[in-house]
């Protein structure tokens, strides 16, 4: 059923990492990343790999829930790898039989980039498991803020998420109706050719966002009696603060940085 | 609590709404109207009386032409202190989906604080306070999406509350609400008066509801016609049956015996009224006529020729994530029989919509069967799609299924899947077209064009010109005014008549049972609890309170007389019935 899909995968749990401030958890995230990229070796991975795994013992996110993350990436992480694998010929010549060439700098260079794009996924997802939708589209709004400056729409963006967020679920369960609706009146949606399967979906679509409109116009006309003005004047019943745990996280990540930018060269 | 000083004033006002191509739709034409501190209002009306826009004009969202309208000493058409006013006169709407922001309880009630720049330590005071009077405290950290109707309307009403406004003006919140979903809205609304003596104005369908008010106005054609209390406003009968309005049953018992020169007051409104009335004219027996409680499984014997649709100990589980939930379903079965008309009814979450879902193989079971005639609809599914043509559903809220150019258009969707020829389509699309009422004009006509009722009405043609051997139709009268639901339930008696088909009427109106359906099929978590006459089902007043259904005020009045040693029965069906048993005992 359409239902069951999830919005967001926010994990609830109670622990440090999900107490973190937003905004540090997704600076820090952004700056785990950029920080994969400066990794040139194998082993400048190693610290990246046991901070990312440190950080999932202490959000206590059980291992399937890293497994189901790492799942609808797999035939591009598998691509990724064989390409490399073949196409660097740089270095001592492993393998070679009939065309097939394998050097060794190709097999670094695919488990290095493999390695990258593992963590990256993996510790991105980190943030949205740790993190409600919610404070996640607050910190973004948070983050962003400065940005008003140069006047872009940062309160807007951040409202619009959180209505999408709202209303996924409300529009889903619609859909469901209006196909049921349309199935009890005998429309077929699940044969014929493509042309056919397209023009079947019109008696679903129009419904919908005929429906979508007039959801939105009484939406607006509900925020407009509850004053709502844009961002001028708005309050936060939650405030964000940064705290000491937030300023430890830094740290740790920076140092994380410190030690893969410079591992290798040590060893 | 009520003081003269007016909360509210609409001042000689003119409104007229701007249409596409025709000249400006004038809705009021100086009219007045004051709303008192303290004072509890209800504006009754139908459809298009104007009541909506009245109650968009107290808090500015509308401004007259001409005239004014003041909150206080606050002028609606200045700009300037618009968001003043908006804050002290807050508003609800008919759909509580509608009117939820945040992907939170507590976030959505903070919205409006929010907006109007208060103190984060205040506004967490002030969302706590107003969950904890909604009673919502213990859903403070839920999704919306998964809060009932009832509970959604609440958290829209907390999300007003915490502007802290001094009236709230509700339109039609109750509507789209089932029974205890209404339940729970009055009495959220009656301890927003007792506890914070806010000025309440609501906009509503239900007599009942507005029996509760301090003061009732009736709207029509954009005027104010009747003004005055309860008792003052409902002893009008005839007046209100002929502008589209119904009156409590205790009312019109009363009026209908009084018609037949019975000596009773015109104002009663309760059943404790109507009773203490009536024991005043006539004295009750010794003993207490007790009548053998009727057996409510009791199924008809069926010739197998004469069965429509039948459920063999069909379940149902719903599966989530491969993992089987709670069943939805358990060991269904009974069989309806050709040419009649059956009421289901069961609150919310008892199985209903799922069985409904289950008579045209939307759903399959997870055992047993559901047969059309003879024949088990899963037992090809390539001809599953057959038995959508045979049993013809009409879900909730069906105009939101309407989406080709013309009403006509729309109708032919479902014999044009049946593949018939193009002359038999269009006579199905004008037999159907009659059947509900829609004129050559309006079949013309867009869909989105039509009134609310036209619409609904269109989308039940659509079910209807296919002619199916059962007709099931989930809630057709939700949210429709007094005058559009007595429209649709008799289009759907007549279409009876004269197709000679089976009708499955899903309702929570026991009213609307009561009046149109031949037999019940009561449904409580999952289970049937009852295949019985309809009569049955009145006598089991204790049922149909577990299950969140109530019996209509006259059936209830009955039980009342009977419990005091009337010689007279409890399981009353309508006020009509009601009158005739009294007459005796009045001497009539």
């Amino acid at each position: 059923m359409l239902k069951d899909i999830t919005i967001g995968q926010y994990y609830v749990a109670d622990s440090v990492i999900h107490r973190l401030d937003p905004r540090t958890k997704i600076l820090l995230v952004l700056g785990y990343i950029v920080m994969l990229f400066f990794a040139k070796d194998l082993v400048g991975m190693i610290p990246a790999f046991l901070l990312l795994a440190a950080a999932y013992l202490l959000a206590k996110i059980p291992g399937r829930m890293i497994l189901k993350s790492i799942k609808p990436i797999l035939p591009i992480l598998l691509l990724t790898g064989v390409l490399n694998l073949f196409f660097v010929k740089t270095g001592q010549l492993l393998v070679d039989v009939w065309f097939i060439k394998i050097y060794e700098d190709g097999i670094r260079h695919a488990l290095l980039l493999m390695v990258r794009i593992l963590l990256l996924i993996v510790s991105s997802s980190l943030l949205t498991y740790t993190t409600s939708p919610i404070s996640l589209t607050d910190g973004i709004k948070r983050l962003l803020s400065p940005l008003k400056a140069v006047r872009f729409p940062a309160h807007e963006l951040a409202m619009m998420m959180t209505l999408a967020l709202r209303f996924i679920p409300t529009l889903i369960e619609e859909t469901e109706k209006i196909m049921n609706a349309q199935k009890a009146r005998g429309a077929d949606l699940e044969s014929g050719g493509l042309l056919t399967r397209v023009r079947s979906l019109v008696p679903i679509f129009i419904p919908l966002f005929v429906s979508a409109f007039r959801r939105a116009e009484e939406l607006a006309l509900a925020m407009d009696c509850r004053c709502y003005q844009g961002d001028t004047g708005r309050t936060r019943m939650k405030q964000l603060h940064f705290g000491l745990s937030d300023l430890l996280a830094a740290l740790v990540v920076v140092l994380c940085m410190v030690l893969v930018m410079t591992m290798p060269r040590i060893i | 609590m009520t003081n003269q000083e007016p909360m509210i004033r609409a001042e000689g006002l003119y409104y007229a709404y701007e249409t596409e191509q025709n000249a400006p739709l004038p809705i009021f034409e100086g009219l007045d109207f004051v709303v008192h501190k303290g004072e509890f209002v209800a504006v009754l009306g139908h459809n298009g009386s104007g009541k909506s826009t009245l109650a968009k004009c107290f808090n500015g969202i509308l401004v007259p032409d001409r005239g004014r309208v003041l909150v206080e000493d606050l002028d609606t058409a200045v700009e300037e202190t618009l968001y003043d006013l908006r804050r002290k006169v807050g508003m609800v709407f008919q759909n509580p989906d509608n009117q939820i922001v945040a992907t939170q309880v507590e976030e959505d009630v903070a919205f409006a604080p929010e907006n109007l720049g208060i103190e984060p330590k205040e506004i967490r005071r002030r969302v706590d306070e107003a969950l904890e009077a909604v009673g919502m405290s213990h859903e403070k950290l839920s999704a919306p999406h998964n809060l009932s109707g009832g509970q959604k309307q609440r958290v829209a009403i907390a999300g007003i509350i915490a502007m802290r406004p001094d009236c709230i003006v509700m339109d039609e919140p109750t509507a789209m609400l089932d029974p205890r979903g209404r339940r729970e809205v009055i009495s959220c609304i009656e301890m927003l008066r007792k506890e914070y003596g806010i000025t309440v104005v609501l906009i509503t369908h239900y007599m009942d509801e507005a029996a509760k008010a301090d003061r009732i106005a009736v709207m029509d054609d954009g005027k104010i016609l009747m003004e005055g209390t309860p008792k003052e406003v409902f002893r009008n009968v005839a007046r209100l049956k002929e502008l589209g309005l119904d009156v409590p049953q205790a009312t019109e018992l009363a009026h209908l015996l009084r018609e037949q020169g019975a000596d009773l007051p015109d104002d009663l409104l309760s059943e404790e009224e109507f009773v203490e009335a009536f024991s005043k004219l006539v004295s009750p027996g010794k003993e207490q006529t007790t009548q053998p409680m009727p057996s409510l499984l009791d199924p008809e014997e069926i010739a197998p020729s004469e069965i429509a649709l039948r459920s063999e100990d069909l379940s149902y589980v719903y599966t989530q994530g491969g993992i089987l939930k709670k069943p939805a379903l358990q060991n269904v079965s009974f069989s309806v029989k050709k040419g009649s008309m059956i009421g289901l009814i069961g609150h919310t979450g008892s199985g209903k919509s799922t069985l409904v879902q289950q008579f045209n193989g939307l759903l399959k079971p997870t055992s047993g069967k559901m047969l059309v005639g003879e024949s088990d609809i899963w037992a090809d599914s390539k001809k599953l799609r057959a038995f959508r043509f045979r049993v013809g559903v009409v879900f909730q809220y069906p105009e939101y299924q309407l989406f080709e150019e013309t009403v006509a258009k729309d109708i032919a969707f479902g014999p044009k899947n049946m593949g018939l020829s193009e002359e038999e389509i269009k006579r199905r699309v004008e037999t159907a077209a009659k059947r509900v009422g829609l004129t050559n004009e309006l079949l013309a006509k867009s869909p989105m064009d039509l009134s609310g009722g036209e619409k609904r009405r269109a989308a039940i043609a659509g079910i209807m010109a296919m002619e199916p051997e059962i007709l099931v139709l989930d809630e057709p009268t939700a949210g429709l005014d007094p005058k559009g639901r007595e429209a649709i339930l008799s289009d759907i008696r007549r279409y009876q008549k004269e197709s000679q088909s089976t009708v499955i009427l899903v309702s929570h109106s026991m009213e609307d049972i009561a009046r149109f359906t031949d037999r019940v099929l009561v449904l409580e978590s999952g289970n049937l609890v009852a295949d019985c006459p309809t009569r049955s089902i009145f006598s089991a007043a204790e049922l149909l309170e577990r299950i969140g259904l109530s019996l209509p005020q006259v059936t209830k009045i009955f039980e009342r007389l009977q419990k005091m040693n009337y010689p007279l029965p409890s399981n009353v069906l309508s006020c009509q019935e009601g009158a005739d048993l009294l007459k005796p005992l009045l001497g009539l």
